[in-house]
């Protein structure tokens, strides 16, 4: 941390910081310019809030150095960090594809789609079944009916389940149905969720919040491995941007901007981060060529009559078409997905 | 263009706007519903703003179905367009790729990274002479000077120059040395700027501004095409949100987004738009696989050193490594990356 004090600040001040810094177990390095001084202070600060030293008198700003996150970060765990799930891995060399629908809307409809994703390719089925919707006045979601029916598609795909909990209330029920519990993007920042979600041994596929920056969302990540939930799948779904062509901005860069900071996994939801299936595709190809470790894709067999989202699912031939393409892009990036038997 | 009257608009208010549409030459289709009137103005809208209609009494709001461009749009031309550089197309089969420094510094600088590029793979080069530079006190470029210096190059390399026109004074000198003139972000709404360029028969690469829509960079080429220049090529180089870990954000989502919506040709620009040389391949390549028909990169042979721009300048190695990744991503995507003709090798052009 840096502590830059106003021209002129006396003496007493700077000490004042001085001893401040060395209360927190920090080492402090005054530097005395012509006009101003420059205190940094050195060691094992992630835990220490810039604010701890703002208020002080004499003190202009105070810029952090050091990453405010620790266990996400890469400097604290130099390997990218891998997840077994049933039939994949996440963050090595394997590239898999979550699919399913936005909502499950029935039994035969998710049992259809199910089937549909796993021959196309997919190794995960996604699957809403408590919905964070715009409107109160939306369809909210089967809840654990929905989760009767996945664990029913599960049965017969073998595809380990991804659906989102929206309530430290639905953590108990959820558990004994999911296998990976979806953050979403609005609740990135619900601390007692991610509390809560840390306290499970349930991996978690982590969405970053529609205004969210990277480092906000690793903070966010934070809570969940603190608590000592170390299995936490990342996810861009697109920012909020004054951009309207689309729904979202699928922030690309974040890709390797993440790659680069975190040793956690890095998957693209392309449904959201465009919401519109014209440009899925382009955007799947596009996020495993910068390096994403995954994909999560809205799939349903008839988009018009989709409950939700139906603007931006592909139906299960424009997605069986996406994971060919996407597998040549894995290939030349020197990854792979998870069935090599599928698309030849 | 339909205009929606206010739940409480009177029927002489209605009338009023049927009027006002008839009068602009356009068809009404009236449509009454329980709680608002809507009008519907049918025929040849894109000539016409909606603030012709907005200010009328009773109406409450007036959205434009058909798109505010013409030329550039996708409808009146379903054929992607092909700009033609010497020896190769940009828009259809083949990847442009165009690399070069920020700024054109000296002569041993730009002859030296032409040649690096050249040999990595670059199909033109690119440098600055005019240097829209944030702070009046950094380097403003080596003017005309820096454009004998990039035709040079040329003559050495064969490869096209891209180089920036920042203002209409430079368009005579310009189009005597380049081959592509660069309309910068800070630019893209410059009309006067954009109106002269019309008025020239050289090659363009528009870049988006910072805050600019898709819809406004395709207005911006608008005034290019309408000029009668048709070689314009549009250039993502990042949009400016609240992200701070990067320069700016790759809008990824723009280039299906203009493929889907113009016949004009899509580059990236992922130097600007990440701002830092390590995530530039990846971004490249993530371009290319979106669909983008090729690439504006910056290189440098010593970016510690560069005039301007060194933090996203990569080394001729990265380039070179960056070009075969991309040339991969490229062939899967069914296209190949442009190479320039041997006879220009040796300078005939």
């Amino acid at each position: 941390m840096m502590i830059i004090m106003r021209p002129g600040a006396p003496r007493e001040q700077i000490d004042a910081v001085i001893s401040a810094v060395e209360g927190h177990k920090l080492t402090a390095h005054p530097i005395f310019g012509v006009e101003q001084t420059i205190i940094g202070a050195v060691g094992d600060g992630h835990y220490v809030l810039k604010e701890t030293f703002e208020a002080f008198p004499g003190v202009l700003e105070v810029q952090r150095i050091s990453k405010p996150y620790k266990l996400a970060s890469r400097q604290f765990h130099e390997q990218d960090s891998v997840f077994e799930f049933n039939g994949f891995t996440i963050g090595g060399t394997e590239v898999p594809i979550i699919a399913g629908p936005c909502s499950v809307e029935g039994r035969t409809q998710i049992l259809e789609v199910a089937q549909a994703v796993k021959e196309a390719g997919a190794n995960a089925l996604r699957g809403g079944v408590f919905k964070p919707r715009t409107s109160p006045y939306a369809f909210q979601g089967l809840g654990e009916e929905g989760l009767e029916y996945m664990a029913e598609a599960r049965e017969k795909t073998g595809l380990p389940l991804v659906v989102e909990v929206m309530a430290v209330s639905q953590i108990e029920m959820m558990e004994k149905y999911v296998d990976i519990f979806q953050l979403g993007a609005r609740n990135m920042q619900n601390f007692n969720l991610l509390r809560a979600l840390g306290e499970t041994r349930t991996p978690v596929l982590f969405k970053r919040g529609m205004s969210a920056t990277i480092e906000e969302m690793l903070m966010a990540s934070e809570y969940i491995l603190n608590g000592g939930n170390h299995r936490v799948v990342l996810c861009e779904r697109g920012i909020r941007t004054f951009e309207t062509a689309t729904r979202n901005t699928t922030d690309i860069n974040a890709v390797p901007v993440l790659k680069k900071l975190t040793h956690l996994p890095v998957v693209m939801d392309p449904s959201h981060s465009t919401g519109d299936s014209g440009y899925v595709q382009s955007i799947a190809r596009a996020s495993v060529a910068a390096g994403a470790d995954g994909l999560i894709v809205e799939v349903h067999q008839d988009p018009p009559h989709a409950i939700s989202d139906g603007k931006q699912s592909l139906t299960p031939e424009a997605f069986a078409k996406m994971v060919k393409q996407v597998k040549a892009v894995a290939e030349a990036v020197d990854r792979k997905l998870v069935n090599s038997h599928v698309a030849a | 263009m339909m205009i929606i009257m206010k739940a409480n608009a009177t029927p002489q208010q209605t009338e009023a706007v049927i009027a006002s549409v008839k009068a602009a030459g356009l068809n009404v289709h009236l449509s009454q519903g329980v709680e608002a009137t809507i009008i519907g103005a049918i025929g040849e809208t894109h000539s016409i703003p909606p603030e012709r209609f907005e200010g009328l009494d009773g109406v409450e709001l007036v959205q434009r179905i058909t798109k505010p461009y013409k030329l550039a749009s996708r409808q009146f031309h379903p054929e992607d367009s092909l700009v033609p550089l010497d020896g190769f197309h940009v828009g259809g089969e083949e990847i442009a790729v165009i690399a070069g420094p920020c700024s054109v510094e000296s002569r041993s600088q730009i002859i030296e990274t032409a040649l690096a590029v050249k040999e990595a793979g670059a199909s033109a080069l690119r440098g600055g002479v005019f240097k829209p530079r944030t702070s009046p006190y950094s380097f403003q470029g080596l003017g005309e000077e820096g454009l004998e210096l990039l035709a040079e190059a040329r003559e050495k390399t064969g490869l096209p120059i891209v180089a920036e026109i920042m203002s209409q004074v430079q368009v005579d000198v310009m189009v005597k040395y380049v081959d592509v003139l660069q309309v910068g972000a800070r630019n893209m709404q410059n009309f006067n700027l954009l109106r002269a360029i019309g008025e020239t028969r050289t090659a363009v690469l528009l870049k988006r501004g910072l805050s600019a829509s898709v819809e406004e960079l395709l207005m911006s080429a608008e005034y290019i095409l309408a000029g009668g220049n048709n070689r314009v090529m549009l250039c993502e180089r990042g949009i400016r949100t609240f992200e701070t870990s990067t320069r700016n954000t790759t809008d990824i989502n723009a280039i299906p987004v203009l493929k889907s919506l113009t016949h004009l040709p899509v580059i990236l620009d992922p130097s600007h738009s990440t701002g830092y040389s390590e995530f530039v391949a990846a971004i490249a390549r993530a371009g290319i696989a979106a669909g983008a028909d090729g690439l504006i990169v910056e290189v440098h042979p010593d970016p510690a050193k560069a005039v301007s721009d060194g933090r996203q300048s990569l080394k001729p190695e990265a380039f070179a490594s960056m070009v075969k990744q991309v040339g991969q991503i490229a062939q899967i995507m069914g296209r190949n990356l442009a190479t320039v003709s041997e006879y220009q090798k040796t300078g005939w052009a």
